[in-house]
């Protein structure tokens, strides 16, 4: 391999056949002369531009063409023809520079093109020079050669998250691997599940219990997810009828009212809830928007009076980080859209309670098809307060231009599998953690299971990583008509 | 994501004519190749810039000047009528390439290619590229190494290099124009040129043999010229008949012909008009064949091989394949590099230096 030529952060270099070379895997320049190394990913493999190519292509043979013949080449030049025909121009961008065996950030220097050798550098002594390997690993799965990709959980701390891709590129089996090992290290997770594919992350394909799955709590609202009013303070009860219900204004305000008095007296009930809205003096306007909110409440069935069947999710919390980590999986699957607000209101709120109160450590909240559920200022939130209180979310999307562009901007970081549609390309790539060249180049030919990981937990080295299967059940595939047809086909 | 790699293999072998694989053609060329560039490793090369590079044609025609005396157009016209009988048609060329300079000479490189029809099939079969070294200290050696009884030595004492070049195309064309002769039978054989001898690297005895031999086999040889110069009554005689109905021979060697010295025609000289809407071009057919002879075997040319704006795709087909692209040129260069071990060195372009950008070549 030699190099052609530096623009920028972009390294362009010639590489001949036999030097197999793939899109993601890195470069080493190596100037020693210089004493120094320069650090580049492949990100686009192109035909070098050799002179009189179209002529030589118009005037070769194929083997259906009107013209069959041989060539009589004693001396074997025509190998050395074919082999200038193949050479390829390698599209690399540069991520830093090794010296004395540590790297730096330092891209503005230039190899020397005729005594620097390049190499491919193996994505393991990269991963072990950028000190990929160490800390709470999570194993992903191997890179294209063959090195096991661990991350360290700890660079997901503290840290804002996107899982996203084209349906059937391997989403949602990504996101239970980064799930499952953060629970193994301990750590609380929520996940608000939108299909109910998380049910049954404690158990193996043929339904036998998982080391995990007294660790996986799974809470269906109307179900075995109920909650008193009595447990939701004014605080989250408003961010509901406000967020989730649209309660206007003037009737929030009488609300409030009525809720402080039914506070004084003791009796914060729905049944008495209920009653006080009806003698409420106030607007028939107001009473009736009101009554209608409540209405909403009760018939969501997530609402109780019956202490027994209610959840504490205080404790339930509490009792995950106190035993050693542990998911809750929130199950949307069977809820109507205003009492999935409804749940994910409360859920947040809660949290934030929880949190703030420094009940528990942190949590870390995985939520899939978010803009199904979360209102318009929870990206803010995301991006700026909830971290403060020890809430680190995850977006898991098939629809990146869903997501709000603060997020791609602030995101820490990102996990990409396959998008080919331009649109969706041009949105990812402005996540500022990668260059949008690296992103849409690599992102577009990745193959299902295949996930380009961006940002901390690689440390800023996009990493092509074939995601490992994992020995659960999965309920996030998708269900077929045909598939018995398709099974004999 | 691996990209493939292409795995190059020989190509199958076609049933071309024995002969031709039993010629001592190849054998050769390989020996005068590696003779020439023996004294040439280690050494630095300059390349020639490659998009200067023109592939060596040969230009041996000859000015000739006409008088018609009184006979109109008409009278030197042959309509034609296609022949379809199945004749084989085989097409030859052959080029030459500048590849660069060293210390001591100059470095060029050879291919042939010969192209048949047969039964609508076209075939073909290339022989090259063969690198040589011309210094003046071995381009006598050179071309003596072609000597034989048939094609007679060349006094290349006074040739410069660059010169040599064209008289190496010339000798090696030469060869494999013998070896289809010989091999080819009942066949029209299509060359690049004209049959006239006498000029640089034709010697009367050289094409007189090829054509003898060519007659024994009871094949055809006509030599098809792009551009001529000969003129009559200042027109050029390719324009003469553009506007006669195709297909037509004009039979040029009808006329009273004013030859410059020591030049031979060893074909009768015709202007082909063989397709609507396609170039003239002047067509020698071989004198030793008679009059009739010479015209059947144009029909028989209409009528068993494709004709591209006049010119037969053989031909057509045997230059595309011959000639030298910007990319054989580099891969070429780049075995040269690998196997003797020369080190290129850029070309210095004066001009530039002096001139800077108010230089008046086209590379300025």
């Amino acid at each position: 391999m030699r190099i052609f030529k530096k623009v920028g952060n972009t390294l362009h270099v010639l590489s001949f056949p036999g030097e197999e070379v793939e899109k993601g895997g890195y470069l080493i320049v190596e100037d020693k002369k210089l004493g120094k190394s320069m650090i580049a990913q492949v990100i686009d493999i192109q035909f070098a531009n050799v002179p009189g190519m179209m002529e030589e292509l118009l005037r070769s043979p194929n083997t259906d063409e009107v013209a069959q013949g041989e060539d009589s080449d004693p001396l074997d030049i025509m190998s050395h023809i074919l082999y200038i025909q193949d050479a390829r121009l390698l599209i690399c961008k540069i991520y830093g520079t090794l010296v004395d065996g540590k790297i730096c950030p330092d891209n503005n220097w230039l190899p020397s093109r005729t005594h620097s050798s390049v190499k491919k550098l193996p994505t393991e002594t990269l991963l072990n020079l950028a000190g990929i390997t160490k800390g709470l690993l999570i194993d992903l799965g191997v890179t294209h050669d063959k090195a096991p990709l661990s991350i360290d959980a700890c660079e997901m701390d503290g840290r804002l998250n996107i899982i996203t891709g084209k349906k059937g590129t391997g989403k949602s089996h990504l996101s239970k691997l980064l799930v499952l090992g953060l629970v193994q290290h301990g750590a609380t997770v929520v996940i608000l599940d939108i299909n109910g594919e998380y049910t049954n992350l404690g158990l193996t394909e043929d339904g036998t219990k998982t080391e995990n799955f007294e660790k996986i709590h799974v809470l269906s609202p109307g179900e075995n997810f109920k909650v008193t009013l009595y447990q939701t303070n004014l605080y989250v009860i408003m961010r509901i009828l406000t967020y989730a219900l649209n309660l206007p204004g003037t009737s929030a305000r009488e609300f409030r009212h009525i809720w402080r008095a039914l506070e004084e007296s003791g009796t914060v009930t729905l049944h008495e809830l209920g009653g006080a809205i009806n003698r409420s003096k106030c607007n028939q306007h107001v009473r009736d928007a009101m009554y209608s909110r409540y209405y909403a409440m009760v018939h969501s069935g997530f609402f109780t009076d019956n202490m027994a069947e209610a959840v504490d999710l205080e404790a339930l919390l509490k009792k995950i980080e106190n035993n050693g980590g542990g998911a809750i999986v929130i199950n949307l699957s069977n809820t109507s859209p205003t009492d999935r607000q409804i749940v994910v209101e409360f859920v947040l709120a809660k949290l934030q309670e929880i949190l703030s109160q420094w009940k528990i450590k942190a949590a870390f909240l995985f939520a899939e098809e978010a803009h199904l559920y979360l209102r318009e200022t929870y990206w803010d939130d995301a991006v700026t307060r909830m971290r403060h209180y020890g809430l680190f979310t995850t977006f898991v999307t098939n629809q990146p231009n869903t997501i709000n562009e603060n997020i791609y901007r602030q995101a820490d970081n990102i996990f990409l599998l396959n998008f080919v549609n331009e649109h969706d390309l041009e949105i990812v790539s402005r996540a500022a953690r990668v260059d949008a060249e690296t992103a849409v180049s690599i992102v577009r030919d990745l193959p299902p299971h295949h996930c380009l990981v961006l940002g901390k937990v690689v440390k800023d080295f996009p990493i092509i990583v074939k995601i490992k299967p994992l020995n659960i059940q999965t309920l996030g595939k998708t269900r077929y008509f045909f598939k018995e047809r398709k099974n004999v086909d | 994501m691996v990209i493939e790699q292409l795995q190059y293999t020989i190509t199958s072998r076609y049933n071309f004519p024995q002969i031709m694989q039993n010629t001592e053609l190849n054998k050769k060329l390989i020996e005068a190749s590696l003779n020439t560039m023996h004294n040439v490793r280690e050494k630095t090369f300059q390349p020639f810039e490659t998009r200067l590079l023109e592939n060596l044609e040969q230009n041996n025609q000859q000015v000739l000047q006409q008088k018609l005396e009184g006979k109109t157009i008409s009278t030197f016209l042959t309509p034609l009528k296609a022949i379809e009988d199945h004749t084989p048609i085989i097409g030859i060329d052959v080029s030459g390439i500048r590849l660069g300079e060293t210390e001591t000479g100059i470095l060029c490189a050879i291919r042939g290619a010969i192209v048949w029809n047969q039964n609508q099939k076209y075939k073909y079969l290339r022989i090259g590229p063969f690198p040589f070294h011309i210094t003046e200290e071995n381009k006598q050696e050179l071309f003596s190494h072609f000597e034989n009884n048939i094609l007679q030595e060349i006094n290349t004492n006074h040739t410069p290099l660059f010169e040599a070049i064209g008289k190496l195309c010339n000798q090696v064309e030469r060869w494999i124009q013998t070896a289809i002769a010989y091999s080819a039978s009942e066949s029209i054989i299509l060359w690049d040129g004209s049959l006239t001898a006498g000029t640089s690297g034709n010697t009367v005895n050289e094409i007189s043999y090829i054509l003898r031999t060519a007659r024994k086999h009871g094949n055809a040889i006509l030599a098809f010229t792009k551009v001529t110069t000969i003129r009559f009554l200042g027109w050029k005689i390719t324009d003469i008949i553009v506007n006669h109905e195709p297909p037509c021979l004009f039979e040029v060697d009808e006329l009273p012909l004013s030859i410059t010295k020591n030049t031979n025609l060893l074909g009768r000289i015709y202007v082909a008009n063989l397709a609507s809407h396609g170039s003239t071009f002047r067509l020698d057919i071989d004198k030793g064949l008679s009059k009739e002879d010479n015209i059947m075997a144009v029909q028989r040319l209409l009528g068993n091989e494709l004709l591209f704006q006049g010119y037969p795709e053989c031909l057509r087909l045997a230059h595309i394949y011959s000639t030298f692209t910007a990319n054989d040129v580099i891969g070429i260069q780049s075995f040269l590099a690998h196997e003797y071990g020369l080190r290129i060195v850029p070309r210095n372009n004066m001009r530039k230096t002096l001139f800077g950008p108010y230089g008046t070549g086209l590379d300025d």
